[in-house]
């Protein structure tokens, strides 16, 4: 089971990276950064993580390893990124909200509404953490040679 | 150093950025680093999603272009290829024509992937993300096709349709119509996972990437202006589920 979403989350997260036009050397690293992201995603649950702080903990080790990508592979990070939080994309989450909008269930839908937002929400806030993580650490780099 | 071809390769290098779908912080530092190095004075430049400005002094004399973007596509590779180029000639191994040059010859390239393999890779991920989102293996061929037909039709629409996001609209319309007619005669396929996967390609992960990190880097307009087109292709590719989802009542 868990073998079927790793090979799926990789798959899929390579095939956005070729949508996306990134450099053929980077495709398989994207690939991998959408798979860290999956197994994270559906491992946390199972320590009883909510799936906020699921998808936030996976968005930001996505960032983080992208960022470290990054640098080792001398490419701007989004290459990597972008493809990484498909597989966290609150999909089913917004087709229950439409669905129950289309049923005539409007509180239903509002709060299906609002908890895709959250998730969406969560992935935004992840991704921020993993870049501010990485600029910290330059600015305390930086202001150490200057100290020098 | 002549002062116009700086500012040429400066304003090739932000708009070849901006084009392809790089963020507005990018932009402005690649234009600002460039005319740096090339040793001009008092460099100040400024991006937003659709025009890049740029000025500096050199020799005493103020020098300032603006140019626009009207139409703008994702290609990580020419950014990461600009990118190569002003590191290399802000390290000194280039000179400024040697620049020049090869920024004409980047903005120029096709992409990367020719169209015919970024519609399957449009089908594989939306095939592979349905499965993810919880699908059976008869729902992997639909939703890849349903997929295609969403890519399909985006690349299509949009040449007589020139509204980004009534595009997306019909594009979203279509594939959900053919997910309606797949499960209308396979009727133990899930409608719920075939339009889950199909709207994929739709998502606006680079809008949202994007304008995340131009906040960051307190570039509020462009932020802003990037999170407003994001937030406008998730209505309408939801108001086209919603009217799918209708019929299927």
């Amino acid at each position: 089971m868990l073998l079927k979403g790793l090979a799926l989350s990789l798959v899929s997260s390579m095939a956005w990276c070729v949508l996306f036009n990134v450099p053929v050397r980077t495709i398989f690293a994207g690939g991998i950064a959408g798979m860290v992201g999956y197994v994270v995603y559906s491992l946390l649950p199972l320590l009883n993580a909510e799936v906020l702080l699921s998808t936030f903990v996976s968005a930001a080790i996505v960032s983080l390893l992208s960022q470290v990508m990054s640098i080792f592979l001398r490419v701007p990070s989004t290459n990597f990124s972008v493809a990484g939080i498909i597989p966290l994309v609150p999909g089913s989450l917004a087709y229950k909200a439409m669905l129950a909008f289309v049923n005539n269930d409007y509180i239903g839908g509002i709060t299906l509404a609002t908890k895709t937002m959250m998730v969406a929400g969560a992935i935004a806030s992840g991704l921020i953490f993993g870049i501010s993580v990485v600029t910290i650490v330059k600015g305390a780099r930086h202001a150490g040679k200057r100290a020098q | 150093m002549s002062s116009d071809l700086v500012m040429d390769t400066c304003l090739l290098a932000g708009s070849i950025i901006l084009k392809n779908g790089g963020e507005t912080y990018r932009t402005e530092e690649t234009m600002a680093r460039i005319a740096q190095a090339a040793g001009m004075d008092d460099v100040n430049s400024s991006a937003t999603p659709t025009s890049i400005i740029l000025s500096f002094r050199c020799r005493g004399l103020d020098h300032t272009r603006m140019v626009r973007t009207p139409s703008r596509t994702t290609n990580l590779n020419k950014i990461t290829l600009v990118n190569d180029v002003s590191r290399r000639f802000v390290g000194g191994s280039i000179t400024l024509e040697q620049a020049y040059l090869t920024l004409c010859e980047i903005d120029q390239k096709k992409p990367l992937y020719p169209k015919w393999m970024q519609h399957i890779a449009a089908a594989i991920a939306s095939g592979s993300f349905a499965m993810l989102a919880g699908g059976t293996w008869f729902d992997l061929l639909p939703s890849a096709l349903a997929g295609l037909t969403v890519i399909l039709s985006l690349e299509y629409l949009e040449q007589f349709v020139r509204m980004k996001f009534f595009t997306e609209f019909s594009a979203a319309l279509l594939g959900g119509l053919f997910a309606l007619l797949a499960v209308t005669i396979f009727p133990e396929l899930h409608i719920s996972i075939i339009i889950i996967g199909a709207m994929l390609p739709m998502f606006p992960g680079i809008a949202i990437t994007n304008s995340l990190r131009d906040l960051m880097a307190g570039d509020l307009v462009a932020g802003v202006s990037r999170g407003v087109e994001a937030m406008l292709t998730a209505v309408s590719v939801a108001v086209a589920t919603a009217i799918i989802l209708w019929f299927t009542r």
